[in-house]
C-alpha cells in the first residue's frame, strides 16, 4: 500500500528544469533515501513534499488525502533541516515543544511533559533548559530530531541527517536513527550525497540524477547490480564495463574495447553489453599470471582493505584487494575474473 | 626589542581615533559642557543655583509642554516600527530587484532636505490640500478638516521623516535571521503570521529596539518638522528651548530645557546599552 505518493512531479526555476517528471509510492512505515550528487533535484523533491517549494506540475498525496497546493502547516509532516534550524531564542525544551504549542491541543503543561519526554527519548532531558548556542553540534541535532518526531507526522524528513557530523558521532546517529525508526515506525524520507549513509541507513534507495530517477532499488541490490552508467560511478561499488560477446564453441566471450578477451560463463546472446564487475571480485595478480592485462593508477588506504585505480585500455576500474598486496602506481597487472560474478546490467550500453 | 611591537601596536590605532575623539570634544562634549555649566548658573544675584530648574518644573505651561513632547515622541516611535517591521521583513525576503526598489524608496527622502520634505506636507496635510479633500468626500470631517496646526499632522510628518532610521535598522537584524527558522516553524504548524509573530519578531526585536530608540530621541529632540507643521500654537520643548535663545535670550533657562532634554534621552539610552551588553556576553 502506498502511502506516500508522488506523481509526476516536476520543478522549473526559470529555464532551468530541477524536477522532470518524478513519480515514487512509498509505503507506509518504510526508510527511503533519496540519493543524488548536488543539483540532482533531492532536496527540492523533499522541499516539495514538506511543502516549501510548488512543483511546477505534478500532484503528491499522502495517504489518500492530495497535499499539493496545501500549505505547509497544514501538512502534519516534519522536517529535519541540515542546518538543525533551532530557534536560537527558545531553550531545548521550548524547542521541541513549538509544534504542540502551534498545534495547541494539550495545555502548558502536558506540552511540558511531552516534550520532556521525547527529549529523554534523544537522551537529552538533562540539558532541557539550555539554550541552542550552549549546546554542541551533536545534541542540536538530537533537539532538531525529537522536535520533528513530538507531533507525530505522518511522514519524518531529514534533510543531509548525517553530513553535519564527524566520523563517531555520524555512527551513533545512525544508529539512533535506525533504532527511534523501527520503534516508532515512521514513515522517513531522508536526503544525502552520501552513497554510504544511503545505503547504511536505508531499506530502499532512490538514485537520482539531472531531475530523474536513475535507479530505485533495495540497498543490497543497488550494491550489486547498479544498473546504470551513473549508478555504478557515483556509488563506487562497482564497474561497469561495455563489451561486445561472441558466441563461441565453449560459451561466450567477451571483447573489451581495447580487444582483450575475457571467457564467460553465460551471456545474454551476442552484442553490445555492460558487464557489472564489483570491486571485491576482481583479483590483482603479478604479469606472470592469466588475466586482463592493466596497470595500476593509485593506491587507497582504506584500513583493513586498500583500494587501488586501475587503468584498463580507456577505462578506470575500481578493485578491492586485501592489505597486504603492495602494488605502487605504474605497475603492470592482471586483473582475473571469477566467470561465476559477472553480472550483467539491465541497461544497454 | 619587544617593546617596540607593543609600542608601534598601540600608536597606529591612537592615530586612527585622534580625529574622531577631537571632533566629539570640540564639537560635542564641549558645547553640552557649556550648556550644562550654564544651566545651574544662577540667572540673576537674587536667584539660587538651580533656580532655572525650579522655574521649568513651577510653571505649567512648560510642564505642558514637555509632556507633549514626550507623548508625541512615543507616539511617532510606536507608528514607525508599526510601519517599519513590516516594511523592513518584506525588504529582507523579497526578491533582489523588488529588495533594492524598496531600499530606493525608503532611503530617498533621507536625500532631501528636511525642510524641503516638511512644506510638502504643509502642502498635503493644509487647507485645500489632498487629505481635506479625501476626509470630505468619505464624509469622515463635516467641514473642511485642516491636519495643519494639529499634532496628529507633526506625527504623520514625522513618522515619514524617521521610517528610513527605523527601517534601516530593523532590516540589518532581519536579513541576519536565516529563512531556514522560518521554513521550520512552517513545518511545524505555524502559519505566516504565527511564524512572524513567535519566530521573526522575537529575532528582531534587538534591531527594532535600537531603531526606537533613535527615533525615539531624534523625535524628542526634533525642531524643523513640529515647527512648521504644529506651528506657534503647539510647541515642543525644541522650539521652546529655541524661543528662550533666540527670542528671549534667556539662555540660562534654555540651558536648564536643554539639560532635562538630554537627561530624558539618557535616561532611555544608557539601560538600553547595558541590556545589549548582558546579552552578548
Amino acid at each position: 500500500m502506498t502511502f506516500l505518493a508522488i506523481e509526476n512531479v516536476g520543478k522549473r526555476f526559470g529555464h532551468t528544469t530541477a524536477l522532470d517528471g518524478v513519480s515514487l509510492g512509498i509505503e507506509r512505515g518504510s526508510f527511503v533515501a533519496l540519493l543524488g550528487p548536488s543539483g540532482c533535484g533531492k532536496s527540492t523533491l523533499l522541499r516539495i513534499i514538506a511543502g516549501l517549494e510548488t512543483p511546477t506540475f505534478g500532484r503528491i498525496t499522502v495517504d489518500g488525502e492530495d497535499i499539493t497546493r496545501l500549505p505547509p502547516e497544514r501538512r502534519r509532516l516534519a522536517m529535519m533541516f541540515q542546518s538543525y534550524a533551532l530557534l536560537p531564542h527558545m531553550t531545548a525544551l521550548e524547542n521541541v515543544r513549538f509544534p504542540l504549542r502551534m498545534q495547541g491541543r494539550e495545555g502548558a503543561a502536558e506540552q511540558r511533559r511531552r516534550a520532556m519526554e521525547t527529549l529523554a527519548l534523544v537522551g537529552l532531558d538533562h540539558l532541557a533548559e539550555r539554550l541552542p548556542r550552549e549546546m554542541s553540534g551533536g545534541q542540536q541535532q538530537r533537539v532538531a530530531l525529537a522536535r520533528a518526531i513530538i507531533a507525530e507526522p505522518r511522514v519524518l524528513l531529514l534533510d543531509e541527517p548525517l553530513s553535519n557530523l564527524d566520523a563517531r558521532l555520524r555512527e551513533d546517529m545512525q544508529i539512533e536513527l535506525q533504532a527511534l525508526h523501527r520503534r516508532l515506525g515512521l514513515t522517513t524520507l531522508f536526503v544525502t550525497h552520501d552513497q554510504e549513509e544511503a545505503l547504511s541507513l536505508a531499506d530502499r534507495v532512490v538514485l537520482l540524477n539531472q531531475g530523474r530517477i536513475d535507479r530505485d532499488a533495495t540497498a543490497d541490490a543497488l550494491y550489486d547490480d547498479p544498473g546504470t552508467a551513473f549508478a555504478a560511478d557515483f556509488l563506487g561499488a562497482a564497474n561497469l564495463v561495455p563489451v561486445t560477446v561472441e558466441a563461441t564453441e565453449d560459451g561466450h566471450t567477451a571483447i573489451l574495447e581495447d580487444g582483450q578477451r575475457l571467457q564467460l560463463a553465460s551471456a545474454p546472446g551476442p552484442g553490445p553489453r555492460q558487464l557489472v564487475l564489483r570491486q571485491e571480485d576482481i583479483t590483482l595478480a603479478d604479469p606472470s599470471e592469466p588475466g586482463l592485462e592493466a596497470t595500476i593508477e593509485a593506491r587507497i588506504f582504506l584500513g583493513t582493505r586498500v583500494r587501488y585505480l586501475v587503468r584498463l585500455g580507456d577505462l578506470r576500474l575500481r578493485v578491492l584487494a586485501p592489505r597486504h598486496l603492495q602494488y605502487p602506481p605504474g605497475t603492470p597487472v592482471r586483473l582475473q575474473i571469477d566467470p561465476a560474478n559477472c553480472r550483467w546490467s539491465r541497461e544497454g550500453p | 626589542m619587544p617593546g617596540a611591537k607593543g609600542g608601534q601596536g598601540l600608536v597606529e590605532p591612537i592615530v586612527l581615533v585622534t580625529p574622531g575623539i577631537a571632533l566629539l570634544f570640540g564639537a560635542f562634549l564641549f558645547p553640552v559642557g557649556q550648556i550644562l555649566v550654564l544651566s545651574v548658573v544662577p540667572s540673576g544675584e537674587e536667584l539660587g543655583a538651580w533656580s532655572n530648574f525650579a522655574r521649568f518644573f513651577a510653571d505649567d505651561y512648560y510642564l505642558r509642554v514637555a509632556w507633549r513632547t514626550f507623548r508625541l515622541s512615543l507616539l511617532i516611535t510606536a507608528a514607525t516600527a508599526l510601519i517599519g517591521f513590516p516594511l523592513a521583513y518584506a525588504m529582507a525576503r523579497a526578491p533582489r530587484w523588488l529588495a533594492f526598489l524598496l531600499l530606493l524608496l525608503t532611503v530617498l527622502p533621507l536625500m532631501t532636505s528636511v525642510v524641503v520634505r516638511t512644506f510638502g506636507w504643509m502642502m498635503v496635510l493644509g487647507r485645500g490640500g489632498p487629505v481635506t479633500d479625501l476626509l470630505m468626500l468619505f464624509g469622515l470631517s463635516a467641514r473642511s478638516a485642516v491636519l495643519l496646526q494639529t499634532e496628529t499632522g507633526i506625527v504623520v510628518a514625522m513618522v515619514q521623516v524617521l521610517l528610513p532610521f527605523m527601517v534601516l535598522t530593523t532590516l540589518g537584524v532581519i536579513a541576519g535571521i536565516h529563512p531556514h527558522l522560518e521554513e521550520a516553524a512552517r513545518t511545524m504548524g505555524a502559519g505566516f503570521y504565527r511564524t512572524l509573530r513567535h519566530v521573526v519578531l522575537p529575532l528582531s526585536l534587538p534591531g527594532l529596539v535600537s531603531g526606537s530608540l533613535l527615533v525615539f530621541a531624534i523625535s524628542m529632540s526634533s525642531f524643523i518638522t513640529p515647527n512648521l507643521i504644529g506651528g506657534v500654537r503647539l510647541p515642543v520643548m525644541a522650539s521652546a528651548i529655541y524661543q528662550q535663545a533666540i527670542h528671549t535670550l534667556d539662555w540660562g533657562f534654555a540651558a536648564a530645557q536643554s539639560t532635562l532634554l538630554l537627561i530624558a534621552v539618557l535616561g532611555l539610552l544608557v539601560p538600553y546599552l547595558a541590556l545589549m551588553r548582558r546579552a552578548r556576553v
